[in-house]
């Protein structure tokens, strides 16, 4: 046993009876206080402990797609054998992260897996990043998302670029991010630089763009990396330096064949020699659905249908994939919009009615909803009551009862419909 | 009779969505039986014949010298328009271009079209990021939204939009936000600074309705939705600790 080897044990006691505490107080709950103790007590575990994955550390962040993108990665990593840990979605910053680590960490702290594949908070990433090496770090895109906290696209940008910076072998970019791009030319000499992109057909098939805050000027150039060629409802074909494969995605949307390809580019860039394009293609194809992203669930005898948006660029996918003529739609946006200004450039016409308007911010919400020229039937702050009120109203005239939700509310819902275990 | 109503560069000046609030206008006035249109103007020749009101939005720092550039294109109608009493509401970077100019920590400036008093300069506090809270200047409205802005706003003293309640403004001890000049208001106000303030944004529309002959009064759905907005209003000031403003 190497000196220093039992350093961490009590901290790690100490996390297990937080974390014991806190089944007791909410059973079935994640939670990141064991994790803020952790941090507290140990204030390098969560460093050392991500330095040392004998196959290295992948980071995924970006603005929006980077929990599907971790997920498929994985996928991809695992049917190619390798070991992988890996964070639940919900605990991509710092405290999260150490609980995350420490539901699997043995008494003295150490986490089993071959690699570690880590979907990062672009806000928090730049802090947890310091002081820790990753093989890879893969960036999805710079979007324009809680004003609040992230001001505007430069500082994204910026903050992506620290993590990027701690990339020892490959930054992993998309090409059609202007943001992304120019960041990638300040990558180290040693560094290589991967990219993914869309085709232009790809490009002209998404009326409103795909949501960057700039977007590239030109297309990636087949050969110069790995592009969506298209998306066709839950297929998708992608081009690979000469070869097409057709690959699965959990749900339809041209972003979710954005986030297959980014995973693709990011798993053959980590394997090596050891990657296969067709295990990638059929690890890709057997996702299940995402929780709360375009997801379909039986609840209460019914099927319901969650949309979860997360940033305008999502919003606007995803109120757009809605099927059109549906008429029973609840819309909640909760705490974590603290100011939803940001939303309005987006446009929800298409929705034409909403039944219910829920959430901590429901006034904001129904006030955006109605200069889109959306009618609202209610609205209804108490999102247990509008949840209840929404499932015991008759089945809808046409189309599957919606619920569209921030990550806020789709955490209250969650909890207020006993689904658990989903992510 | 239609409103035409034009957001300027809403490609670089749409951080916050405050170019959205061309669309509210166009909306409410729809609501009042009156046809209106947005019209986005990137470049001088996206210029319509007609400009009923004018929108401006909040950038981000990086694009201030491309949006000048692009606004320069169009000196000489903005001075016209100001002068001619056409209402422009300009918010964050955008009112800051409007500015005699912007200055950065580094010394360095960015010069501004002068429609506008006053000028930007560096918040030695960094960048805010709150709800704001104004009493109104003349009328004693309370106007809400919220700020995020990295600059402080000097030389707006004698005419302000309004007394700051809960927030910094214009900052600099100065305790006024905004700045009004004709029909031309500046403001840290951003997002939908007009869904949000309702009473302003009839105020603009019963001004362009004036200047094209036409009546102006707030329609039936209006009514609804500002019920939205006044729900709205109550949690910000709340929020922000001035509960005892009128909202």
């Amino acid at each position: 046993m190497p000196a220093g080897a039992l350093r961490y044990a009590p901290a790690i006691l100490v996390g297990r009876l937080t974390r014991f505490a806190a089944r007791l107080r909410k059973p079935g709950g994640g939670s990141a206080v064991p994790g803020l103790v952790v941090n507290r007590i140990a204030p390098n575990y969560l460093k050392r402990t991500l330095s040392g994955f004998p196959q290295g550390l992948v980071v995924v962040s970006g603005s929006s797609g980077k929990s599907t993108t971790t997920k498929m990665l994985v996928a991809i990593l695992r049917a190619h054998h390798v070991d992988v840990f890996t964070n639940p979605s919900t605990a991509n910053i710092s405290q999260g992260l150490t609980s995350a680590l420490l539901e699997r960490a043995d008494w003295r702290g150490r986490v089993p897996g071959e690699m570690a594949v880590l979907e990062m908070d672009e806000g928090h990433g730049a802090l947890v990043m310091q002081g820790v090496d990753a093989r890879a770090v893969a960036l999805m895109n710079v979007m324009v998302d809680q004003i609040d906290r992230f001001h505007d696209s430069e500082m994204v940008a910026g903050m992506l670029e620290r993590i990027a910076a701690r990339a020892l072998e490959t930054v992993v970019v998309n090409a059609d991010d202007a943001y992304l791009e120019r960041l990638a030319l300040k990558v180290g000499p040693d560094v290589a630089v991967r990219r993914f992109g869309v085709s232009e057909a790809v490009l002209a098939a998404a009326p409103r763009g795909l949501g960057h805050a700039q977007t590239a000027a030109g297309r990636l150039q087949a050969g110069d990396g790995v592009r969506l060629e298209r998306v066709d409802g839950r297929s998708a074909v992608i081009e690979d330096h000469g070869t097409v494969v057709a690959v699965g995605l959990p749900a339809r949307g041209i972003h979710y064949g954005v986030d297959a390809t980014a995973a693709y580019t990011t798993a053959k860039a980590v394997l090596g020699d050891r990657f296969d394009r067709q295990t990638a293609a059929d690890a890709l194809g057997a996702i299940p659905a995402v929780f709360g992203r375009g997801e379909r669930v039986l609840v209460r005898g019914q099927e319901v249908d969650f949309v979860l948006v997360q940033n305008p660029a999502s919003y606007q996918l995803n109120v757009d994939s809605i099927e059109p003529g549906t008429t029973d739609v609840l819309f909640a946006i909760g705490s974590d919009v603290r100011d939803p200004s940001y939303f309005w450039p987006t446009d929800a016409s298409s929705l034409g009615r909403v039944a219910i308007v829920s959430g901590s911010k429901a006034a904001e919400a129904a006030l955006m909803l109605a200069y889109d020229g959306v009618e609202i039937d209610r609205v209804e702050p108490d999102l247990g009551r509008a949840l209840d009120d929404f499932l015991a109203a008759p089945a809808p005239a046409s189309g599957t009862k919606t619920i569209v939700f921030s990550a806020d509310s789709m955490r209250r819902t969650r909890a207020h419909l006993g689904l658990t275990g989903a992510e | 009779m239609t409103f035409t109503i034009i957001t300027l560069v809403p490609s670089l000046q749409n951080t916050n969505g405050d170019a959205e609030n061309a669309a509210v206008l166009a909306r409410r006035a729809a609501w009042a039986g009156i046809d209106a249109r947005v019209v986005a103007v990137e470049a001088r020749a996206d210029l319509p014949d007609r400009v009923d009101a004018v929108v401006l939005g909040s950038g981000s720092d990086a694009s201030l010298e491309r949006s000048r550039d692009l606004l320069l294109e169009l000196h000489d109608e903005l001075r016209r328009w100001g002068t001619e009493g056409v209402p422009i509401l300009a918010v964050g970077t955008g009112w800051e271009l409007l500015s005699w100019g912007i200055e950065h920590p580094d010394g360095s400036s960015i010069e501004g079209l002068g429609i506008l008093p006053g000028r930007a300069v560096p918040r030695p506090g960094g960048r805010v990021t709150d709800d704001l809270v104004v009493t109104e200047l003349g009328t004693g409205r309370t106007l809400v939204g919220f700020e995020n802005h990295a600059r402080d706003y000097v030389g707006a003293e004698a005419s302000p939009l309004g007394r700051v309640r809960a927030g910094h403004g214009n900052g600099r001890g100065s305790g006024q936000e905004g700045v009004v000049m004709g029909e031309v208001i500046g403001t840290h106000l951003h997002g939908p600074v007009l869904a949000k303030n309702p009473e302003l944004a009839d105020r603009i529309l019963a001004t362009m309705a004036e200047r094209a002959g036409v009546a102006y009064e707030a329609g039936e759905r209006a009514r609804v939705v500002d019920g939205y907005a006044d729900v709205a209003r109550r949690a910000q000031l709340t929020a922000a600790g001035v509960q005892d403003a009128v909202a």
